[in-house]
């Protein structure tokens, strides 16, 4: 029997983490102005763009499909999650909770097909 | 049949497989590369590095000042000013060459008169900074007399052919 | 290590907070430590691969060389794009390196040697290394520069893309062992082929799986032949493009770390984990930890030589890959290796 205590190293993992990352990102910040590396100009801080002036707006539009990606990921994703608790449980739930779930599987393999067929999973 | 092999060889990764087979030979195949500091390659006589301005066995400097090379370099990296010295030769005041416009081409040694500007053998002479790859005439005649044996070798070596 | 404070004279609470804490930092520590030297054994291979000698002048063979480039980049000046966000733009290493090194707390070490040995520690690990993606979307966005644009958007939709067929291995694994705790899962695979092979790797039902997670781990990773989020020919340095000095450096310790993670979760799911490879008493002189080193050391192996070995996929070609063949196969080995435990435990 695990209890919530079981979690506790985890967040103290989470703070000793985080301040080691902190640590890495500021201290070189501090270190470089002592030594005097720090040295910004305005050319330096310009983004990179293969040695011009970037003419436009770098967040431009993007590809719908990543979009699609996306909301495909999602139903997948979710599917998983439910296939999770079936899977630990699978002797004690019988027959009846495995067929359920092919069941479950069966309309969303019909939905995947659907999404194979009208492209959605193409890139060409 | 054609189908069903290549079906069968993509879910096996055959030539994914075979791809590997023949990369972990070459793993433990004899290295091509040399281990670079510690060892070097030979280089041709011709070999075209860090340029070195010579000076004659009793110590004259034998660049006179003709600007030939500055004349010839397709970079512009050369510049040269001069005037006549106490005693009446034609001397440079000023030699320049600007490494980082330098091609290499090795122009200069072949405009030069008096085998005075020579590229040497040495490639090792990398800077921190770019002010210290502009070198001054004090520099390239320093260089000479660093490099003045194995650069007298090299000419040696390849003047049968010129 | 509790009692050991405790006998110090230390209250219970304390004795187990100062363990606690030594723990993580014998977890974190030897990570970057890990991470220090995989990279210059992956930079060795791929060099040896490719007939050269790779990392040699830096302290003997060039061990000291990750140090050195270290060093380097800690003295570096931290350069922050003027049209950046600059908070985000210092918040995205930061997440990519906590998330590296958070989902250590539950990979089992040996049969006692785990930080936190909770009870979904496998969805715990999938739920984390999902978190590395927001750090490299960040990076993309905050930079504010085509580039890391470009890549944030296929690293985030490269990274879910194979993170569904990884869930669907994971469910076949779980099946088999009937637990998420990691411990349990190894537990679950002693003695699990002929009755005397550690390891799930050998059954004809998982050995696929194993390969579909083992090819997914390295997209998750952008590690080659799916590196195109960093795809130099084309998308200069992919997200990390406008980051310098430590900043940058953190991406790449937490790629490596996480490939690390992946290495151990391959280990530890398929190949027994700290258990030695076959039931034979004299293997079990050797300690569990060193079994499991050596099998993600096996498994980096691999991985670096993939790297020397296949050329990047093309973006299309990697989708393809992930939607209709890792998928579809995923989901089909779903439902027969449950069809195959419930004919085999559970009986007709």
């Amino acid at each position: 029997m695990t209890s919530q205590i079981e979690y506790l190293p985890i967040l103290l993992f989470l703070g000793v983490a985080l301040g080691i990352s902190v640590l890495f990102v500021f201290l070189p910040m501090g270190v470089s102005r002592l030594t005097g590396t720090h040295n910004p100009t305005v050319d330096k801080l310009t983004e990179y763009e293969c040695g011009f002036p970037a003419f436009e707006d770098s967040r431009s539009q993007f590809d719908v499909r990543f979009y699609l990606v996306a909301i495909l990921f999602i139903i997948f994703d979710l599917e998983a999650a439910f296939l999770f608790p079936w899977a630990v449980s699978l002797e004690q739930i019988g027959w009846a909770g495995w067929l359920t779930m092919m069941v479950f599987l069966f309309e969303l393999i019909i939905g995947f097909a659907y999404a194979w067929k009208v492209g959605a999973l193409e890139w060409e | 049949m054609n189908a069903i092999t290549r079906t069968l060889k993509a879910f096996t990764l055959y030539e994914f497989v075979q791809a590997h087979a023949l990369t972990l030979k070459y793993f433990f195949k004899p290295k091509k590369t040399i281990n670079y500091p510690y060892e070097k390659n030979p280089i041709s006589p011709r070999f075209r590095g860090e340029h070195a301005l010579r000076r004659y066995p009793n110590g004259e400097e034998r660049c006179i000042a003709c600007k030939l090379c500055e004349a010839v370099c397709p970079a512009q990296a050369i510049t040269i000013e001069a005037e006549p010295r106490d005693d009446g030769s034609r001397r440079t005041t000023r030699y320049d060459i600007d490494m980082t416009k330098c091609i290499y081409c090795g122009f200069c040694q072949e405009a030069c008169p008096v085998d005075a500007v020579v590229e040497g053998p040495n490639f090792e002479y990398a800077t921190e900074t770019r002010e210290e790859l502009i070198y001054d005439k004090y520099k390239l005649l320093e260089n000479g007399d660093k490099w003045e044996r194995a650069i007298a070798a090299n000419l040696e070596a390849d003047a049968p052919y010129r | 290590m509790t009692e050991f404070f405790q006998s110090l004279g230390m209250s219970y609470e304390w004795a187990w907070f100062v363990a606690t804490l030594a723990g993580i930092l014998l977890i974190a520590l030897p990570v970057m430590l890990a991470v220090a030297y995989i990279i210059y054994f992956d930079r060795k291979v791929i060099a040896a691969i490719s007939l050269r000698r790779g990392p040699n002048v830096v302290g003997p063979f060039g061990l000291l060389q990750s140090f050195a480039d270290g060093l380097k980049v800690f003295l570096q000046e931290t350069i922050i794009p003027s049209g950046a966000n600059k908070g985000l733009f210092l918040l995205a290493p930061i997440i990519t390196f906590t998330v590296a090194l958070l989902a250590w707390a539950v990979i089992p070490f040996g049969a006692e040697a785990v930080l936190a040995n909770i009870n979904v520690g496998l969805l715990y690990v999938l739920a984390i290394s999902s978190l590395g993606v927001y750090g490299v979307v960040i990076a993309g966005w905050a930079s504010n520069s085509k580039y890391p644009f470009f890549s944030a958007m296929r690293a985030a939709a490269q990274m879910i893309s194979y993170e569904v067929s990884i869930g669907f291995v994971l469910v076949c694994v779980v099946i088999y062992a009937g637990t998420f705790n990691l411990n349990g899962i190894i537990e679950a695979q002693r003695g699990h082929g002929f009755g005397f092979v550690n390891a799930y790797g050998f059954n004809l039902l998982l050995f696929p799986m194993w390969v579909v997670f083992f090819i997914s781990s390295l997209a998750e990773t952008a590690r080659a032949p799916f590196d195109l989020t960093e795809a130099e020919s084309e998308l200069v340095a992919g997200y990390q493009t406008e980051y310098s000095s430590m900043s940058f450096a953190l991406f790449w310790l937490g790629e490596y770390a996480n490939i690390l993670l992946m290495c151990a979760l391959n280990a530890i799911l398929f190949w027994g984990g700290w258990l030695p490879p076959f039931e034979w008493e004299p293997l079990y002189m050797v300690p569990g930890i060193i079994w499991l080193f050596l099998k993600m050391f096996l498994t980096f192996f691999l991985f670096s030589w993939i790297w020397a070995t296949v050329p990047r996929y093309r973006y299309d070609q990697l989708m393809r890959l992930g939607w209709k063949i890792f998928l579809p196969l995923s989901l089909l080995f779903v439902v027969m290796v449950s069809g195959w435990i419930m004919y085999t435990r559970v009986g007709l």
